[in-house]
């Protein structure tokens, strides 16, 4: 299916209000692992051509951590965590019990990513266990996988995710704000449906 | 140097010198340049995936390695460059997540991409003489009439002229 063609606007809806749910839970997983509130936006679903996804998130050369985490089972899919390499850092060391700044890059780089890791694992897993909630289906999720890149070399791995099956991608794009800090951190979800999947998703929903 | 001109994801750039070809941000996709020294005509292409038999309509035949490579060779060879004389750099075909113990097809696209656009050279005759694939990092490459030279940059590990 081209979804470029065959998405409505009752699809559309469907989609975001599983996000938003899903991003939901995310939001609350984040704050009872930081102790602070943590606010998000609403979701917004879109279909953006393939070629346009790095332009849709940002410059293609800056800086980004994403924490890469894959559901396969009834319903397969990857799911990204995304955030500004500065920021993850400062996410990172939110979690880390000690003081990381006097330590040798290499060392501070696995501890924080180690510890991204486990944050992103944890975000995304919450988004998965509310989708599980909806649909009744089972979601194990694999080991999460970091990578630290440029946020275009990222995107162009996301873009040839959904290029296998067509020429638009489903973009749901949802951020998370962690408040009480002295600037915004925020981070991105994106999920990337394996082919068929969405389709499954949408006629479990029951609007297929 | 002549103002950059950008190659986004599946396309297909060819020029007669003087240009600068840009693709920022390479994951698992190839840039691939070919040209010829003597026409000095260039192209460079943004490749995505290996092949463009599981899809039905190809409406971009620059994001498949078997559809790229010929139409690259036929567009420069439209600019007047020669066949025999036409050489090939390319970069790219990070990849970019690994999970322990998944071997995935959709993580090994990198790979995929690297062995399908040699493939696709080798048959075609043109000679790679140059490359800087594989690996973990995204890259970010440029290549220049002027020079013949293409330069690829990697977030952390600096600059490469190949």
């Amino acid at each position: 299916m081209d979804h470029a063609s065959e998405f409505t606007s009752i699809h559309m809806d469907a989609i975001r209000e599983v996000s938003n749910i899903g991003t939901g839970n995310a939001a609350t997983a984040l704050s009872k692992l930081l102790g602070r509130m943590v606010d998000m936006d609403v979701p917004v679903a879109e279909l953006v051509p393939i070629y346009e996804v790095a332009a849709h998130y940002g410059l293609p050369e800056t800086p980004v951590c994403a924490v890469l985490v894959r559901t396969e089972g009834e319903f397969s899919c990857s799911l990204i965590f995304m955030i500004d390499e500065e920021n993850a850092d400062v996410l990172a060391d939110l979690v880390i019990p000690m003081d990381v700044s006097g330590m040798d890059e290499e060392t501070k780089l696995q501890i924080r990513n180690s510890a991204l890791s486990e944050q992103g694992n944890i975000i995304i897993g919450a988004f998965l266990n509310a989708l599980s909630q909806i649909t009744g289906w089972v979601m194990p999720n694999t080991t999460p996988a970091v990578a630290r890149d440029m946020l275009g070399s990222i995107m162009d791995l996301v873009a040839s995710m959904f290029g296998v099956i067509g020429d638009s991608a489903m973009l749901v794009k949802t951020s998370l704000h962690v408040k009480d800090l002295d600037y915004e951190l925020g981070g991105t979800v994106i999920m990337i449906p394996d082919p068929g999947a969405l389709e499954a998703l949408l006629s479990k929903l029951g609007v297929l | 140097m002549t103002q950059p001109v950008h190659v986004g994801m599946a396309e297909m750039v060819v020029s007669r010198h003087p240009a600068t070809l840009i693709t920022l941000g390479l994951g698992s996709c190839i840039g691939l340049v070919i040209f010829d020294q003597i026409s000095r005509t260039a192209g460079m292409v943004h490749i995505m995936l290996p092949d463009s038999r599981d899809v039905k309509n190809n409406p971009k035949p620059g994001k498949f390695a078997d559809t790229a490579v010929p139409l690259l060779l036929d567009e420069l060879q439209r600019l007047g460059a020669n066949k025999s004389q036409l050489r090939a750099k390319m970069a790219g075909g990070a990849q970019m997540f690994s999970i322990p113990g998944k071997d995935s097809a959709i993580f090994s696209v990198g790979n995929r991409n690297v062995e399908a656009t040699l493939k696709h050279l080798s048959a075609e005759g043109v000679k790679l003489v140059a490359s800087d694939t594989g690996g973990s990092k995204g890259r970010s490459v440029e290549f220049s009439t002027e020079t013949m030279k293409f330069i690829v940059k990697t977030l952390g590990s600096g600059i490469k002229e190949l």
